[in-house]
């Protein structure tokens, strides 16, 4: 029987489950998980790294502009809502493909504080030159507290 | 995608090591669940293949029936007299279907809308919107409509077709017509060349103060926050008057 099995018969999401994998469901990143958007932002974690989530889709990275803290381990975590993207920030060689279904992931840490500009470095569509973002680096100091459930974006200029 | 090579033992472990986590996880749930936010949901529609099959498989003869009770507000030929009120002639059948859901579901506020789409079927609603999707949206000089409004002076053109042709790169915001057509379309996104000038600009204020909140991903809060409160009334007036409804046409702008 098993055998005669194809791979694609094999029900995915419990084998994901089990065995702990980065899948999520594009089409239902809004409704619950990870992805839903009062998750999304700069999560301060207890070891003081920040953890970051968002979103790619086409043509907009949402948050539109991520707030971290300078010299502090950043742990990215995006995902796809549609189609394949990349996340490139601009006077870094950080690039991270992006495709739906799954969590991309990259360790971060910007040295100084600063303005960075990020694009989307694969071609997603119609509006691909125009899918660009912010990421503010701020001091330390300058950092809110978040407490726990609460997540940092900087407003939109 | 891989087959799983893991012996029987081993996916036992792997089973363990799942659910202790997950008890753990929800004890603490249980503990702090009262000083953590509740999660915004925006829309409990998701464009799986059945979402997209029942909102796009309705008999539009019943909906033509049906649609008697519309005709006050949104006219009768799909076309309303108040430029307040949305045009539903020709929309795209996923983009009605979700926001009568998400009247239903009261994600999208509305005090008249409410009531309505809570009264009616999800069969009744498939109707609808067939019938509806399916109404021609040429002009009508018969039809008690506000559909084409005066257009806007020459400058005020030229910023509305800029942003719909080419969006604004420097400031990451994408090309209108790259998803509201005519270039590309997405599943549940209106058409708005159609569209009544005025109801475009409430929405597109109710999105940048976010007191509509019903954008799958925080896709139109986050334009329309980028956006300048004279650029949403350039977009505005400029598809309220039906300039949009030329494809391609660069000679709106110029």
């Amino acid at each position: 029987m098993i055998p005669a099995t194809r791979y694609y018969q094999i029900d995915q999401p419990l084998l994901h489950w089990l065995r702990g994998s980065n899948h999520v469901d594009p089409l239902a990143l809004h409704v619950a998980g990870e992805f839903v958007e009062s998750n999304l932002g700069s999560e301060l974690q207890a070891d003081g790294s920040v953890t970051v989530r968002m979103i790619a889709q086409q043509y907009l990275f949402v948050p539109h502009c991520i707030l971290v803290p300078a010299g502090v381990p950043v742990h990215l975590r995006v995902t796809s809502a549609d189609a394949v993207h990349s996340f490139a920030i601009e006077g870094t060689d950080t690039v991270v493909k992006v495709s739906p279904g799954n969590v991309s992931e990259a360790e971060l840490q910007f040295p100084s504080a600063g303005q960075y500009k990020t694009a989307c470095r694969e071609f997603c569509g119609a509006g691909h030159y125009a899918m660009r973002s912010k990421v503010s680096v701020v001091p330390r100091e300058q950092f809110p507290a978040l407490r726990s459930g609460e997540r940092g974006t900087c407003a939109i200029p | 995608m891989r087959f799983p090579k893991a012996k029987l033992t081993a996916s036992f472990v792997a089973l363990a090591g799942r659910i202790f986590p997950c008890l753990l996880a929800l004890g603490g749930a249980l503990l702090q669940a009262g000083d953590t936010p509740p999660e915004r949901v925006p829309s409990l529609v998701e464009w799986t293949v059945d979402t997209t099959y029942a909102a796009s498989s309705g008999d539009a003869f019943r909906g033509m029936l049906l649609a008697r009770h519309c005709e006050h507000c949104h006219g009768a030929e799909g076309f309303s007299p108040q430029p307040a009120t949305p045009n539903l002639a020709g929309m795209d059948q996923l983009a009605i279907w979700k926001q009568l859901q998400d009247f239903r579901t009261h994600k999208r506020q509305s005090r008249v809308m409410a009531p309505i789409a809570e009264s009616l079927s999800g069969k009744s609603v498939a109707d609808l919107v067939a019938y509806y999707s399916k109404l021609p949206v040429f002009g009508d000089r018969q039809d008690n409509r506000a559909f084409p409004a005066s257009a806007p002076d020459l400058a005020t053109k030229g910023v509305a077709w800029r942003l719909i042709t080419f969006g604004d790169g420097e400031r990451g915001i994408p090309p209108c017509q790259a998803c509201h057509g005519p270039e590309a379309y997405r599943p549940g996104v209106p058409s708005l060349m159609t569209q009544n000038g005025e109801y475009i600009q409430k929405q597109l204020e109710a999105f940048a103060d976010s007191s509509r909140a019903n954008d799958i991903n925080e896709s139109m809060r986050t334009i329309a926050g980028l956006l300048t409160e004279s650029e949403r009334h350039a977009l505005a007036d400029y598809y309220g008057s039906g300039l949009g409804s030329q494809p391609g046409s660069a000679s709106g702008g110029k």
